[in-house]
C-alpha cells in the first residue's frame, strides 16, 4: 500500500477531540498531528484520564448534549457512589465490586460446542511505537508482561492448544517461537527482553502471512487463531493487505486485535471479516481485561441446536483424533536420553506407539508425531463443555421461598452465614434496588442454583463459575 | 533439624486445615468388623481424630480448622473455627483434667456427627456424592476465608475480635473409607484444578477399602501425599507424622510419595484402559483404536468417512448397536 493511502484506513470515527490531543501531545507519537480530524496519538474514550480527564472534557466541550457516539459509553462512575446512613461508603463500594464481578458471569451462557483443540499465533508489535510511555512503564514492557500472563492463563484453560509467537519489527515478521504445546517453551521464546527491543515499522501483512503459513497444515477440527497486540498506527506492507485478508477468511483464521493506540479501519476490518474481536485498550487495567477476554475457547458458530444433532452440516468440523496416553516413569527409574532435548533424565513419559521418552506432556511425539496427552489434560477441558448453570439472584425472601421451607441461614458453599445487613438499605432505596435488579444483583446477597435450589453468597457464586465449575449443591 | 528450618517454621503463616471426614455408615460398619486384621470402629477413629485436631490447634495459636462431613448423598459443615459458639451451650462443669477450649471443640464435633448420623437412614446408593460435595464446600470456604483475610489486611482499622490472620496456608485432609464412584469424575477433577489454583494441597489418608484412583490423582496433582494405612490401630501415629507438620516442614520430613499414579484413560465404549485412543474433537470422549463406530456415543456427532478409513474403521454391527444403547462412559457420566 502506498504510504499516502495509509491514512485512508484510519477510521475518523475513532477519533478524539481536542482534550485528548492535549493530553497526548507530550507523548509525542503523533508526528503530523491535526486536531479534530487526525487520529494520531488519540485514544478512544476519555477514560484513560479517569475522572479528571472526563471533567476536563466536559468543560472543553461545554454542555453540548449528545456529542460523539463514543461518548455514550462513558459512565460517570462517581455519581453512583452514595453514602449510607452512617456516612460510610462501604456498601456502595461492595455493590460496585459485586456488580463488576457479576457482569462477567452473565455473559457465559449454556452448553455450546467449543473449540478445544486450538492453535494460536500471538503477534507482538515490536515497532518503534511500542516505546511510547502512555501505558506505564511503557507499551513494550506492559505488553510483554501481559503477553506472558496471557500465555500462562491460556494454557491453563486450553491444555490441548498450541501457541506460536511472531514479532513485527523493521517491516518484517519475525518468528520468535515455533508452535508449541508446552507453556515453558513458549514463555522462553519471549523471556529475553533485550532480544525483543522495538525497532522500525511494523508490517501487518508480512506477519499475518507468516502466521498463515505456520498454520496452513493444520487439520480441520483445530481452530486457527491470531491474536495481535498492536501499538502502531501504521502498517508497512509490500502488497495489498486485503488479499491477505481474503486468504485468512478462506483458511478460516480468526484474527483478534488489541490495539494500544487508536482504532484503525484496516484492523477492524481484519477482525470483523474473520469473526474475531477488536478492542482498543483505554488504560493498563482495560488492556489486561480485553486481552484476557480472548482466553476462553470460542463457541463454534455452527453449534447444533437443541438435541445433539445426529446429522447435518454442524458436524462437519468434527473429527476423530488419534491420541496416545503415555505411561509415566517414576524418578527412581534408570536415567536415559529424552527425544525432545537429548538430555539424561530419570523421569519422563513413554510414547505408547514408538516407545520414545518425552520430557513433558501434552506434546506431539518427536519421533512418530502422535499427540501425547494424559487424562487430566482432557479432564481440564471438560468444564468448557459442561458448564455450571448460572445462578439466579434472589430478589426477596417472601416471594421466592416455597411455603414451609425454612430460609437457608448460611451459604451452601462456604457455610458462612448470609449478611443480615443487605445492599438494599434505606440509604439507596428503591432506585438503586431497581438498578440492582437490572444488573442481576440480588439485594439480599443470595444467588440460587436453578437445579438444586440452594442459595449461595456472591463470593461463592463467582468462585463456583470462575474457578470451581461444579455446583456444590448439585454434585 | 538445623536452625534455618526452625526459623522458617517460625515465620510460616498459620495453617488452615480443612478435614473432610467420610462418614459413610456402611463402610464404617465394614471397617469395624472383627474379620479385619485391625478393626477400627467409628468411635475409636473419632477418639484418635480428636487428639489430632487438638494437636493441630495447639501447635499454634492462630491455626484454624474446618471439619466437613461427607455422608451418603450429602455433605455438611460440622465445625469451623470462625463459627460463633451456640448460645444454648451451657457452661459444663469444669473438669480439672482437660483444657476447656479443646473440650468444647471435641464436644461440638462429636455431637454434630451424632446428629448427622442419626439423620441419615438411607444407606445404599449415592456413596461418593457426598465426598465431592464436601470437597467443593471446603474449597468455597477456603476461598471465602482468603477473601476475608485480604479485605482485612487492606483496612487494618476494622479488625474485629475474630479477625483471621493476614495470610494462611490452607490445606485439606481427606479421610476416606469409601470406594471411587465413577459418576463423580468430572466434578472431582474440576475441584482438583480449582484447588491447584487456590494453591491448596490435598492430602488423602485411605483408612479402609481399596485404593481410589481419583483421590490418588487429587493428591498427586495438588502436591499432597496419599497414604494407605497399613495398621489401622496406629491411625494417630500416621496422622501426626504425615499430616500434622506444616508445608515448610514437609520438605525435611520423608512424607510418603507416590511412585505410580495411573493417568491412563479408559475408553468409553468398552471401559478398557487404552494406550492409544481416538478422541472425539467435539466432546473429548475416548474410543478404542481401531475405531468401531461411525458416530460419537456421547454427543452423537458423525465422524467423516475419510478419517474413519484412515483410522482403520472396522464394521462391527453388533458392537455398534450395543454401544449406542449403553449409558455414557466414565468421564461423561454427568
Amino acid at each position: 500500500m502506498p504510504a499516502k493511502d495509509r491514512d485512508a484506513y484510519i477510521d475518523p470515527d475513532a477519533e478524539e477531540d481536542d482534550f485528548s490531543a492535549e493530553e497526548h501531545d507530550s507523548v509525542g507519537s503523533g508526528d503530523d498531528f491535526d486536531q479534530g480530524t487526525s487520529s494520531r496519538g488519540g485514544k478512544r474514550g476519555g477514560l484513560a484520564g479517569g475522572k479528571k480527564g472526563a471533567e476536563a472534557r466536559l468543560k472543553s466541550k461545554g454542555k453540548g448534549g449528545d456529542g460523539y457516539a463514543w461518548e455514550g459509553s462513558i459512565s460517570r462512575t462517581w455519581d453512583q457512589v452514595r453514602e449510607d446512613d452512617g456516612g460510610s461508603l462501604e456498601l456502595s463500594v461492595q455493590e460496585a465490586i459485586a456488580r463488576a464481578r457479576r457482569k462477567k458471569l452473565q455473559q457465559s451462557g449454556q452448553a455450546v460446542r467449543r473449540t478445544i483443540i486450538r492453535h494460536l499465533v500471538l503477534m507482538l508489535d515490536l515497532s518503534r511505537s511500542m516505546t511510547d510511555r502512555d501505558l506505564r512503564p511503557s507499551r513494550f514492557d506492559l505488553g510483554l508482561e501481559y503477553a506472558r500472563a496471557f500465555i500462562s492463563e491460556w494454557f491453563d484453560q486450553n491444555p490441548l492448544g498450541q501457541i506460536g509467537v511472531v514479532g513485527m519489527r523493521n517491516g518484517i515478521g519475525e518468528r520468535l517461537g515455533e508452535m508449541s504445546g508446552n507453556p515453558q517453551e513458549v514463555l522462553r521464546s519471549i523471556a529475553d527482553r533485550d532480544k525483543l527491543m522495538p525497532a522500525g515499522e511494523p508490517s501487518l501483512q508480512n506477519a499475518v502471512e507468516m502466521a498463515r503459513g505456520t498454520m496452513s497444515h493444520l487439520p480441520s477440527h483445530a481452530s486457527r487463531e491470531i491474536v495481535i497486540i498492536f501499538g502502531s498506527l501504521t502498517t508497512c506492507d509490500p502488497d495489498n493487505i486485503f488479499d491477505t485478508l481474503e486468504g485468512c477468511v478462506k483458511d478460516k483464521i480468526r484474527i483478534s486485535i488489541v490495539a494500544l493506540a487508536a482504532e484503525m479501519k484496516v484492523c477492524r476490518e481484519l477482525c470483523e471479516r474473520t469473526n474475531g474481536t477488536f478492542a482498543v485498550a483505554m488504560n493498563e487495567g482495560h488492556f489486561k481485561d480485553v486481552l484476557f477476554e480472548l482466553i476462553p475457547p470460542p463457541a463454534q458458530l455452527a453449534a447444533p441446536a437443541g438435541a445433539p444433532g445426529r446429522s447435518g452440516p454442524a458436524s462437519s468440523a468434527a473429527e476423530l483424533m488419534l491420541m496416545g496416553f503415555p505411561s509415566r516413569l517414576p524418578e527412581t527409574s534408570p536415567p536415559s536420553l529424552c527425544a525432545c532435548h537429548s538430555t539424561i533424565k530419570s523421569e519422563g513419559f513413554i510414547c505408547p506407539r514408538c516407545k520414545v521418552k518425552l520430557c513433558d506432556v501434552p506434546t506431539d511425539c518427536d519421533v512418530c508425531g502422535l499427540m501425547i496427552v494424559s487424562s487430566p489434560h482432557l479432564a481440564r477441558s471438560y468444564h468448557h463443555l459442561f458448564p455450571v448453570q448460572g445462578y439466579r439472584p434472589v430478589m426477596s425472601m417472601t416471594q421466592e421461598n416455597p411455603a414451609g421451607v425454612p430460609a437457608q441461614l448460611a451459604c451452601h458453599g462456604c457455610s458462612l452465614p448470609f449478611p443480615l445487613r443487605t445492599l438494599d438499605s434505606s440509604a439507596n432505596g428503591g432506585d438503586a434496588g431497581d438498578a440492582a435488579a437490572a444488573d442481576g444483583i440480588s439485594p439480599l446477597g443470595r444467588y440460587r442454583c436453578p437445579k438444586c435450589a440452594k442459595d449461595f453468597c456472591s463470593d461463592c457464586d463467582v468462585f463456583v463459575h470462575d474457578a470451581l465449575h461444579v455446583c456444590p449443591g448439585c454434585c | 533439624m538445623d536452625t534455618s528450618t526452625t526459623k522458617a517454621a517460625r515465620e510460616d503463616p498459620p495453617a488452615h486445615l480443612t478435614l473432610i471426614v467420610d462418614l459413610n455408615p456402611l463402610q464404617w460398619e465394614l471397617s469395624s468388623q472383627a474379620s479385619n486384621d485391625t478393626p477400627l470402629s467409628l468411635s475409636q477413629f473419632l477418639a484418635q481424630l480428636m487428639i489430632f485436631i487438638n494437636a493441630h490447634l495447639a501447635a499454634r495459636d492462630d491455626n484454624t480448622l474446618a471439619v466437613i462431613g461427607a455422608l451418603p448423598g450429602y455433605s455438611v459443615m460440622l465445625y469451623s473455627t470462625d463459627d460463633s459458639p451456640p448460645d444454648d451451650e451451657a457452661p459444663a462443669r469444669h473438669q480439672a483434667n482437660s483444657f476447656q477450649p479443646f473440650r468444647m471443640v471435641d464436644g461440638r464435633i462429636a455431637s454434630r456427627i451424632q446428629e448427622e448420623m442419626e439423620k441419615s437412614t438411607d444407606l445404599d446408593g449415592k456413596t461418593d456424592r457426598g465426598l465431592v460435595g464436601a470437597i467443593t464446600k471446603a474449597l468455597c470456604h477456603i476461598n471465602r476465608v482468603n477473601l476475608l483475610s485480604v479485605a482485612l489486611t487492606n483496612n487494618p482499622e476494622s479488625t474485629s475480635a475474630m479477625a483471621p490472620p493476614s495470610s494462611q496456608s490452607p490445606r485439606m485432609l481427606i479421610l476416606s473409607i469409601s470406594p471411587d464412584a465413577s459418576t463423580s469424575y468430572i466434578p472431582l477433577m474440576n475441584s482438583i484444578f480449582a484447588a491447584q489454583k487456590l494453591k491448596v494441597k490435598i492430602d488423602v489418608c485411605k483408612i479402609f477399602g481399596s485404593d481410589t484412583v481419583f483421590l490418588q490423582q487429587a493428591a498427586y496433582l495438588t502436591g499432597g501425599s496419599y497414604l494407605v494405612l497399613e495398621r489401622r490401630d496406629a491411625l494417630l501415629q500416621y496422622l501426626s507424622m504425615c499430616f500434622l507438620p506444616p508445608a515448610s516442614l514437609r520438605k525435611v520430613l520423608a512424607t510418603p510419595s507416590q511412585d505410580k499414579v495411573d493417568f491412563r484413560a479408559a475408553c468409553f465404549c468398552h471401559k478398557k484402559v487404552v494406550d492409544i485412543g481416538c478422541v472425539c474433537s467435539v466432546c473429548l470422549s475416548i474410543f478404542c483404536y481401531p475405531i468401531t463406530r461411525t458416530s460419537c456415543s456421547t454427543c452423537g456427532t458423525r465422524f467423516p468417512l475419510q478419517t474413519l478409513k484412515r483410522l482403520g474403521y472396522i464394521r462391527q454391527p453388533a458392537a455398534q448397536a450395543n454401544g449406542r444403547s449403553k449409558p455414557n462412559g466414565t468421564a461423561n457420566g454427568k
